[in-house]
């Protein structure tokens, strides 16, 4: 299908564009925000990201498929399990690595990675599942011509409301301010009588958790496999980057901006270059301003 | 008629809100010991970072040996013949202590066995010559401070920056780091010394410039500082001692 | 030296290899394919290993060489070391691209960068016409000086002279003013640039030896195969492989990622083409039909991932400066 002339945009395709990029964008900023916050207070790139998304995917999928619940639903079960897998994998495996140059930290969640997709290709077969709820592909039209997907709608909304609870929590509670003392100024923070490498375990289940929530969440919309998680790992990383390393308001409008920068590369280029654009905002961010939109970090 | 080898000329440098440096005016002459000295927190290895290049200026111009080298590359710095030492010291760990004189003595050469020479030559200048196969990251602070001296004489520098060389050291170290030093400046060479040991600076600068604040607060021969009592009260009320 | 003397000698027994082995071309395909791993490692060594800047994307110059290849003698009908040399024109392109964005950051940027541009040179390759797309690029028919280009020992050699060339390029960076440069930016890049150390320059000079390196057996690899598609020769996945060869065996030392290479392409290839599962089916320990010999058969060809994982995360865990390292240092 060849693009549409843009001497002539509709206003309603790019409203459109507009409206599903921002509804993606919203669980993308999901991942971010759990990728930031072990960026910001353990500062170890976590390359298994995606695969901790692909596990989500897979529990949502179980979830529905053997108990018959919701994939919204089962959220409630999968955060606290993923909370829990992250808090142990950072305690027994991570934390080793803690003072580690960053090129050992990467392989060591490579590896990571590695035995998860491939432990999950045994287990699952390479065959892709797809999750259908009854309302899967239902939608309804606002402003006469724009379709806005339900799953995508009711995941913008959970999402909207799990942001909400980290941003209190990390706000309000004494574990949240210690998260960000640790996050600002690891040292400093020892010093006050915070235990750090508690802390790195928390993040570290709470990234794992929101990784999760986020593969839960678009389980109802994508193929579900072992490698899917590959896809949303670099993504996860521009958004971080483009938001801040460590800024978790950053990730929220870091995963915005790629919804809509990706589902307008789809509309006006072709969905083949989407992810192109996107790495190559990567590098742009990285050239011109490497401490992001909100970064506190300034490029090392 | 002494020549300027460095000037240092109306040179600020803010970090965001937090100005570090102020317009600090100075120069040093050729042969000197300069010492730059002030209270925790005055602006001096800051200054430092800024006249190696590590840190752009926000204003002023620094004129090394007849060259502007504001914002220039430090290795760039480090070519016209400028090197220095490292507060916190910095071995190349995993390479053995000549093979870190060896490094400095490239910027002079591209033969290895020349390099080798020469670096084995300044290993003897500072006493290192039973350490030269060992792994530098295995040294003692002490001797891991003389190994950077050997490795940044290496580099045939005309002026040595050093930025504490004497911190963490005891007596005895202290005494024989400033030998070394005092036949560095008989060998011709100019030397700018950040240091808080106050017995060290006094004994061995022919000027002092003292940092407060970012702000230059006095300078003079060491007599004219330790007796200014503008000089006494920073260091007291910042809770150092003025001299021992 | 000592040194020189071993090199010399086990060079001597990698070329009589083929005729002690005979006419085997399965066997003669893992050496070579021992000897491939050996050399993208060693090349990757000289920019990861010496300088200490850990290039995540280094089969965008694999690709580079092999592509580049391909479309000169499928399009141009050119001799293969035309094909080989514009390879490396490409390959040194990238380089200094990457290494103009990459190399001014530092830790997490760095290697994210270094992704980054290898995933743009994939897709950019998987999306244009010329390249082949998805569907890749076949080759059909290639002359070389009259070499009998259907058997497997003219890219013994060709490897094997690639190996050589790497080895003898990295022995002698290690002892010259470069070496030694580079070392003490991967020690401490500060320190470095204090002591004169053009950090750029060299970063850039070790990347494009490394890049051109990596591209020679690119080439080789496209005219071995006949056949590549961006999944074979661009993938993240063989980004990854050439590091975890390289850092098992000892990153920095000049054999490590030949042992590297030595230890783990036998083993990959072992799980790959179920070594167990045959024995186990010829021993008639389990049969081929039941749920574990299904299994055997087809899952566990995905095992050798599975293992490289594990494999990376006790060698980061336990032996991170890999096993030449471990001994190097005697700690």
């Amino acid at each position: 299908m060849a693009p549409p002339s843009l001497t002539r945009i509709h206003p309603m395709l790019f409203l459109q564009s507009l409206i599903s990029g921002l509804l993606t964008g919203g669980v993308y900023a999901l991942a971010g925000i759990g990728m930031s916050l072990v960026f910001g207070v353990m500062n170890v790139s976590n390359f298994a990201h995606g695969d901790l998304m692909m596990l989500g995917m897979y529990m949502a999928y179980f979830a529905f498929t053997l108990l018959q619940i919701d994939p919204y639903l089962s959220l409630v079960l999968i955060m606290p399990v993923a909370f829990v897998f992250g808090y142990l994998l950072e305690k027994i495996l991570i934390n080793r690595v803690i003072h580690h140059p960053h090129q050992n930290q990467i392989l060591l969640t490579i590896g990571l990675g590695l035995i998860m997709s491939n432990s999950a290709l045994l287990a699952f077969t390479s065959d892709p599942r797809i999750l259908t709820t009854t309302y899967s592909s239902s939608s309804f039209n606002i402003l006469q011509d724009i379709s806005v997907s339900i799953p995508l709608l009711l995941s913008f909304l959970i999402t909207c409301g799990i942001t909400a609870v980290l941003y209190l929590f990390l706000a309000r509670s004494r574990t949240g301010m210690a998260l960000r003392a640790t996050s600002q100024n690891r040292e400093a923070a020892q010093l006050m009588g915070i235990n750090v490498s508690r802390m790195s375990a928390i993040a570290f289940g709470i990234g794992t958790a929101l990784a999760a929530t986020a593969g839960a969440l678009i389980a109802p919309t994508y193929y579900i496999h072992p490698l899917a998680g590959h896809s949303f790992l670099l993504k996860s990383f521009t958004i971080c980057v483009l938001g801040g390393l460590g800024s978790v308001i950053g990730a929220t409008v870091g995963g915005l901006i790629i919804g809509v920068v990706e589902a307008m590369s789809s509309t006006y280029l072709s969905s083949d270059w989407k992810d192109v654009v996107v790495f190559a905002l990567f590098l742009a961010v990285l050239l011109f301003r490497p401490q992001g939109l909100f970064g506190k970090k300034g490029g090392q | 008629m002494t020549r300027h080898l460095l000037d240092i000329d109306h040179v600020s440098k803010h970090f965001g809100g937090n100005v570090a440096v102020s317009d600090a005016c100075f120069s040093v002459e050729e042969k000197q010991i300069f010492g730059l000295i002030g209270p925790n927190g005055a602006g001096k290895t800051t200054l430092f970072n800024c006249i190696t290049g590590y840190f752009p200026l926000t204003s002023g111009q620094i004129v090394f040996n007849g060259s502007r080298i504001n914002n220039r590359r430090p290795d760039e710095i480090c070519r016209l013949g400028m090197a220095r030492t490292w507060q916190r010291v910095k071995p190349l760990c995993n390479l053995t202590v000549l093979e870190n004189v060896m490094v400095g003595a490239f910027a002079t050469t591209n033969a290895t066995r020349t390099a080798e020479t020469m670096a084995r030559q300044q290993l003897q200048a500072v006493g290192l010559v039973e350490y030269a196969d060992k792994p530098a990251g295995s040294l003692p602070i002490g001797l891991k401070k003389k190994l950077e001296l050997a490795r940044v004489m290496a580099t045939r520098p005309k002026m040595l920056l050093l930025d504490e060389i004497c911190g963490g050291l005891n007596h005895t170290e202290t005494a024989s780091i400033l030998d070394i030093i005092r036949t560095l400046r008989n060998g011709g060479m100019t030397i700018v010394f950040i240091e808080h040991d106050m017995k060290a600076v006094t004994s061995i600068c022919d000027r002092i410039v003292v940092l407060n604040s970012g702000e230059k607060l006095a300078e003079g021969t060491p007599e004219q500082i330790t007796s200014n009592p503008d000089v006494i009260a920073a260091y007291l009320g910042g809770g150092h001692h003025a001299q021992d | 030296m000592k040194q020189t003397l071993i090199s010399a000698v086990l060079l001597i027994m990698a070329v009589v290899l083929p005729l002690l082995v005979g006419e085997n071309p399965y066997l003669i395909g893992i050496l070579i394919s021992v000897l491939m791993m050996a050399t993208l490692s060693s090349a990757w060594n000289i920019v990861g290993g010496y300088a200490g800047q850990y290039s995540f994307g280094h089969a965008a110059y694999f690709g580079a060489g092999a592509y580049t290849t391909m479309i000169m003698l499928s399009v141009f009908n050119t001799n293969p070391l035309i094909g080989m040399a514009a390879g490396i024109a490409v390959a040194c392109l990238i380089a200094l691209i990457t290494g103009s964005i990459v190399f001014r950051l530092r830790g997490h940027y760095f290697a994210l960068a270094s992704i980054a541009v290898a995933e743009i040179v994939r897709l950019t390759v998987l999306n244009l016409g010329f390249t082949g797309g998805a569907q890749g690029i076949l080759l059909t028919d290639v002359a070389f000086f009259g070499l009998d280009m259907n058997s497997k020992n003219p890219f013994y050699y060709g490897m094997l002279f690639s190996l050589a060339l790497t080895l003898a390029i990295t022995a002698y960076i290690h002892k010259s003013k470069t070496g030694y440069y580079l070392q003490a930016i991967r020690e401490d890049q500060d320190a470095a640039a204090s002591l004169g150390i053009n950090l750029s320059f060299y970063k850039n000079k070790a990347l494009m030896i490394s890049a051109a390196l990596t591209s020679v057996v690119g080439s080789i690899y496209a005219v071995y195969i006949r056949f590549i598609d961006t999944t074979a020769v661009l993938d993240l996945r063989m980004s990854i492989e050439i590091i975890l060869t390289a850092i098992i065996g000892g990153v920095g030392t000049l054999w490590g990622p030949v042992l590297g290479a030595v230890l783990l392409v036998p083993l990959a290839e072992a799980l790959r083409s179920n070594l167990l599962g045959s024995v186990m089916f010829k021993y008639g320990i389990v049969s081929e039909t039941s749920p574990v010999g299904i299994f055997l058969k087809d899952g566990l060809a995905h095992a050798h991932v599975l293992v490289y994982g594990i494999i990376t995360v006790l060698c980061i865990l336990y032996l991170p400066k890999g096993i030449l390292g471990f001994f190097r240092r005697g700690k």
